[in-house]
């Protein structure tokens, strides 16, 4: 503006500092009062917000001896908890996953379950080994938590802070023998136990021994080798000399890999020698040379070849997420119900402490897996399961030759090895019956 | 004392939104100053003849200064960003070349590898990145580095031809270790809070030589108010590039993510 611009009656003077001020206010404050309402009514920050997060342990050996197996019950447990977070968590609550390494080594086994612990893991998923579950589970009732466990277990154990998700001998081996003892398997009379020198090989076998005997039959031989030796010469000459007509196989990992290079070296076919194996699902399959093990047999609750939309749908997902040459088996399905059902239990709870989450178990949950529906038993933590008999096809899968007309429900203490022995988390917890030597004469 | 890790908090804010906060603290300061701190300084220079020819020079001088170290500072700290990118590439290169190599291998070994690689991919992807973007070092991911480790080193080569796959296999493992190292030593790598200091302290006085000009209230608030918004996002761009995996210049998993989609092709 110039200077004669200015109209009549006033003068034109620098803006001083006090008139800016008073300006600059006066037109912050009316700014302010009109976009108010634009600006904090219903608009979000763009930030956002920080879901509240649980934590969750996983304890499984990524290195050593149980590697194979580890490995992938960690990436099933983390491919559920991937989906419960895409669906918005449990309880509003995002997951957190930790899944140390114990390198397949007991001390370093306990180290990282006490770490998880005290870092404020909620539940641990985890443990191969009865070994290892044992190793762990004192840590479990001194905290207070849950570990849930996946696999196939000898049974004679019960604790209210473990829920078993695998296969106890009366969902597996009494089944089996049944099968193997009938029309249907032959009628088998010499059998012959090989396993790997820990405690389920040792129970599975006492509780066979035990089953046998009460039909009049007793086994051709048992031999023991450590977990992880891969010499089976020696036991296959035995088995050889007995001379056995079945094998029953509680090897497990590696090991196996020796017992059927050694069985094939001995000539040893499976039409008139078959081996059932009770450790052996499709992952270890892949360790195995197809030669080797065609025809003979594993005994499960569940193969990826089971034909069913249910099955077909989550082997997709699996694979879609984790690799299209990956695998499911035995153990990867229980696991993957096992973290449903846990989830459910802590949603009936409302809560993810311990107690309220084993309080949720008497309720009676029920998840539709991929092998079938599975209940939790309240009683024994334990959950119902079919028996599958799979016979070894030569692309690494299983043709199933058997399955239980419905699922079984659990009995960690079958009476016919464990007499008087009960359990009932409902009531009074472990009835102990009369003492047993799994290593004495049966 | 100042710990520019107190202030990490800042890089979850989305970038736009950060640098304008940056911008309005800087030119809020500069208003707040000019209308408290301003009428204190002029005292000094108030009666002063040509005191903004003294004011000038002694700015001029000052910005020559200040300029060269806040330009040597943002091309460090770029220079940074630029070389953990290049090494998460040569990490992703080498992964692929691994890859490769152990797809040659007899079963189950050469399986056993390509997932372990695929896993390890995943991982990183899925849950080492976005740690990494909290400036966390994954943890995870050495697990399953030992387990392609192990898993390589259990491989016995039967024939000459194996042996060959197998060194350079072993070749491409010890590059992808190096470089794997080298990206979880840069999660954390940032500026030394020496160098904040005086780049905050520098922009402080930067500001306060400006209170000393004499102007017009408007004009001081409007040049001024340009000069501290600059300085601003000059900050901004130095804060955003501090850390490698942080904010909006910050590298991606996009050269993982190529990979794994390649991987996952069958």
């Amino acid at each position: 503006m110039d200077r004669d611009d200015i109209p009549p009656g006033m003068t034109a003077q620098p803006l001083s500092r006090r008139a800016a001020l008073r300006h600059g206010a006066a037109t912050t404050l009316a700014a302010a009062r009109l976009l108010a309402p634009a600006l904090f009514v219903g608009c979000s920050t763009g930030i956002p917000p920080r879901q509240q997060t649980v934590s969750v342990g996983l304890l499984h050996s990524q290195t050593g001896t149980t590697a194979v197996g580890g490995r992938s019950l960690r990436d099933i447990e983390m491919h559920a908890f991937e989906r419960i977070n895409a669906a918005g968590g449990i309880l509003g609550r995002r997951v957190e996953i930790s899944a140390p390494n114990p390198r397949s080594r007991s001390e370093l086994r306990v180290a990282k379950a006490r770490q998880m612990l005290d870092r404020g893991a909620v539940a641990v998923f985890g443990c191969w080994t009865s070994g290892a579950r044992k190793s762990v589970l004192p840590l479990f009732e001194e905290y207070k938590r849950l570990l849930l466990y996946a696999v196939q277990y000898e049974g004679n154990e019960s604790s209210p802070y473990c829920v078993y998700g695998g296969m106890t001998p009366n969902q597996q081996i009494l089944p089996l023998l049944d099968w193997l003892t009938g029309a249907a398997g032959g009628e088998k009379k010499r059998i012959f136990l090989v396993g790997s020198d820990y405690v389920f090989p040792r129970t599975a076998n006492f509780i066979t021994k035990k089953y046998l005997k009460e039909k009049g039959l007793v086994p051709v031989g048992e031999e023991y080798v450590p977990l992880g030796d891969r010499n089976f010469s020696a036991v296959v000459k035995k088995i050889r000399e007995a001379p056995a007509d079945c094998v029953i196989n509680t090897v497990n990992g590696d090991s196996n890999i020796g017992l059927f290079a050694a069985l094939a070296e001995a000539g040893i076919e499976p039409a008139w020698l078959p081996v059932i194996s009770t450790s052996i699902a499709e992952d270890e399959l892949r360790s195995l040379l197809p030669e080797q093990v065609v025809g003979h047999y594993a005994a499960s609750c569940y193969f990826q070849s089971l034909d069913t939309d249910a099955n077909r749908q989550w082997v997709k997902g699996f694979q879609n997420e984790f690799g299209y040459d990956r695998v499911t088996g035995d153990p990867l399905e229980p696991a993957w119900c096992l973290v449903h059902l846990w989830q459910q239990a802590v949603e009936k709870a409302g809560t993810f402490e311990t107690e309220a989450v084993r309080q949720a178990f008497r309720e009676g949950l029920e998840f539709a897996g991929p092998g079938g529906r599975v209940r939790l038993d309240p009683k024994t933590q334990h959950t119902t399961k079919y028996f599958r008999l799979g016979q070894i096809r030569p692309d690494r899968q299983f043709h199933i030759v058997h399955q239980s007309r419905g699922p079984i429900e659990p009995d960690p203490y079958p009476q016919i090895a464990f007499p008087g022995w009960s359990c009932d988390w409902t009531q009074d917890g472990v009835v102990r019956g009369a003492e047993v030597d799994i290593d004495g004469d049966v | 004392m100042f710990r520019p890790e107190s202030w990490y908090w800042l890089y979850d804010i989305p970038p736009a939104r950060l640098a304008g906060l940056f911008i309005a603290a800087f030119v809020g300061f500069y208003w707040l100053g000019a209308i408290i701190i301003r009428p204190i300084l002029r005292q000094f220079v108030k009666h002063t003849a040509s005191c903004n020819d003294i004011v000038g020079y002694v700015l001029s001088c000052f910005c020559v200064f200040y300029g060269l170290l806040l330009g040597l500072i943002a091309v460090t700290a770029y220079q940074n960003v630029a070389d953990a990118n290049e090494n998460v590439t040569r990490e992703a290169a080498a992964l692929s070349a691994l890859y490769e190599d152990v797809s040659r291998y007899p079963a189950p070994y050469g399986q056993n590898l390509r997932w372990l690689l695929r896993d390890y991919t995943r991982y990183l992807i899925k849950y080492g990145w976005p740690l990494q973007q909290r400036g966390i070092v994954p943890e995870e991911g050495t697990i399953r580095a030992e387990a392609v480790h192990d898993q390589l080193l259990e491989f016995q080569p039967r024939t000459p031809a194996e042996e060959i796959v197998h060194a350079e296999a072993l070749r491409q493992f010890n590059n992808f270790l190096e470089c794997r190292r080298m990206r979880l030593f840069s999660v954390t790598s940032a500026l030394p809070a020496s160098m904040w200091y005086v780049m905050i302290l520098g922009a402080v006085f930067n500001i306060a030589i400006c209170w000393l000009f004499d102007m017009r209230f408007l004009t001081q608030l409007i040049l001024g108010g340009i000069l501290a918004a600059y300085l601003g996002m000059m900050m901004h761009l130095i804060f955003d590039m501090n850390q490698p995996f942080r904010g909006d210049v910050s590298i991606t998993a996009e050269p993982f993510e190529m990979l794994y989609a390649r991987m996952n092709e069958g």
